[in-house]
């Protein structure tokens, strides 16, 4: 793993690093005047984190055999729109601007459950961002989400996913319960906005 | 990169067939003149197939590609079974018109690097002269496969890994812009499953992008003007494949407000790169044009409607001094902040 570490690290400072700068502006460029986006990021997986994901198993065996090729969040992006509509929109104009390889809406799976939403994509990365003939990824993921699902997410992110210590039963249905309140805030805050502010605002593609 | 396989494939018309023909194939060898003939077509794929395309994801959103899969199981065997499979795409969506085929898969490997050119030479049919003795022999030819001008299609993929790699290509297909949607579906859309790299929207918006910045930022009064030209002429193109280099050359621009209009491309091969042309996505970006006077005065209208809207008449050729009207009742005044 540690040549893995070192190879990703070199790939991180060199390639993805810069890259993330580009592609953040490009993704502000093209969605810029779009009505009620809360912001737009564009990142370069951690070295620690792409080793960790490097490592994971599938019983018994690691998960990935050639994890800096297979391993498609090296680079990653993600819209925050205030509401669930709206998060809906930009995800339409997204296969516009940018060929995909997956697009997933992602919602629990059993219509009893609640927990992690949003709405993923596989992209390439556009040519005019890099200067390779050959660049050493090709693709990006973009996450559109509304507000309260990143924010749920997040937290979900940073108290779920400890190894050294699980969650108890009582503190997984305690996750699920914010779930399903940020659920609920996103669907009364859609119809709310749709009532007062009608879903106005510009949604005729993205701007310059 | 040497050619190290070579498999051929007889595919006939099957579109909307229930029950699908058995389809010959065999491997070539290669040595001779039909592997001399074929070299090539492997060796400059690369620079005959001019479109970048990419493989799209199943119907559900899926990270799978039937198209793809075939490939990578052929490049994985080499053998004639694997590649029977890519053949029998083909003759599923090969109609009447389309016709009579002989399918090539090549493939070649160097440094852990792939590479896989799959080309259609359509059939056609031909006269065979033979001189002997002093007389002229001829003989009518059917099912002779021609590497056609207007109707061959190849498509080549190279990659060292099959998780990253092998989602992207080139394609060269002479019929694409053909407005029968048949035929310009045929090759890339309906049997490789895939479409242009660049989406329409994303390749208009990167050339409007490029033409707005080239008219704002160059100070060469002979480029505005032929930005301005573009503008206009750009107004009756419809939808269609097509690349920022084909389009300065359609209009005859001149050398040096291409290489400015170039100079705003970013990345390798952009300038090239082939699209489906969006014209409300080109007017969008364009939709005010505003010139300056050097008496101060600043005029803005529709781009589509600019000419309509002002009258200029020159007053002294020989200074660049001219009059511009217009008429009409005032609706609206605005402040914006100044440049200093």
């Amino acid at each position: 793993m540690s040549d893995i570490r070192e190879t990703f690290a070199k790939r991180y400072a060199d390639f993805l690093s810069p890259l993330a700068v580009r592609l953040e502006e490009h993704l502000v460029d093209l969605f810029r005047g779009y009505p009620r986006i809360d912001r737009i990021t564009a990142r370069a997986k951690a070295v620690d984190s792409f080793v960790a994901k490097a490592e994971r198993k599938d019983n018994g065996n690691l998960k990935y055999d050639d994890p800096l090729n297979q391993i498609q969040d090296q680079l990653g992006a993600r819209i925050i729109a205030f509401y669930k509509s709206d998060a809906e929109k930009i995800a339409q104009e997204v296969p516009k601007y940018f060929r995909h390889i997956e697009s997933r809406k992602i919602v629990p799976d059993s219509e009893k459950e609640f927990g992690y939403e949003g709405i993923h994509f596989i992209l390439f990365v556009p040519m005019e961002l890099y200067d390779e003939q050959q660049p050493v990824i090709e693709f990006f993921e973009l996450q559109v989400k509304t507000l309260f699902q990143h924010a749920w997410s997040e937290a979900d992110h940073n108290l779920g996913y400890k190894p050294f210590a699980p969650l108890s039963r009582d503190q997984k249905r305690r996750l699920a319960f914010t779930a399903a309140q940020a659920w609920g805030a996103d669907h009364v805050f859609d119809e709310l906005c749709r009532q007062t502010v009608g879903g106005s605002g510009r949604f005729s593609g993205p701007s310059d | 990169m040497e050619l190290s396989t070579i498999h051929s494939f007889l595919v006939r018309p099957g579109k909307s067939d229930e029950t699908q023909q058995d389809i010959s194939g065999a491997a070539v060898p290669l040595t001779g003149k039909l592997f001399e003939m074929l070299k090539p077509v492997f060796v400059h794929a690369e620079t005959e197939c001019q479109h970048n395309i990419a493989f799209l994801p199943a119907e559900d959103g899926a990270q799978n590609n039937e198209c793809r899969n075939a490939l990578i199981a052929y490049i994985k065997n080499s053998d004639v079974a694997s590649g029977r499979a890519i053949a029998k795409r083909l003759q599923e969506v090969t109609t009447r018109r389309s016709g009579l085929g002989l399918l090539f898969l090549l493939t070649g490997n160097e440094n852990g690097v792939t590479k896989l050119v799959v080309s259609r030479f359509p059939a056609d049919s031909a006269i065979l002269a033979e001189e002997k003795h002093k007389t002229l022999n001829v003989e009518f030819l059917e099912r002779v496969f021609m590497k056609s001008a207007t109707t061959y299609k190849a498509a080549v993929y190279s990659g060292s890994s099959f998780a990253k790699d092998f989602w992207k290509g080139k394609a060269d297909d002479k019929q694409l812009a053909n407005s029968d949607r048949y035929i310009a579906d045929y090759w890339i859309r309906e049997f490789l499953r895939s479409d242009f790299l660049t989406p329409g929207q994303a390749g208009t918006r990167r050339f409007a992008l490029a033409v707005r910045n080239t008219i704002n930022q160059s100070s060469e009064p002979s480029v505005k003007a032929d930005i301005a030209a573009i503008q206009h002429l750009m107004k009756n193109m419809r939808k269609q494949v097509i690349s920022p280099k084909r389009i300065l050359d359609r209009f005859n621009v001149a050398d040096v407000t291409r290489d400015e209009i170039r100079s705003h491309y970013q990345g390798v091969g952009t300038f090239d790169d082939n699209f489906t042309f969006v014209p409300d996505e080109f007017s969008k970006h364009l939709a005010v044009q505003t010139i300056e006077i050097d008496n101060g005065a600043q005029l803005s209208a529709p781009t589509d409607k600019f000419e309509e809207i002002f009258e200029t008449e020159v007053v002294n050729g020989s200074t660049g001094i001219v009059r511009i009207s217009t008429q009409g009742r005032i609706v609206d005044r605005r402040l914006r902040k100044g440049r200093k």
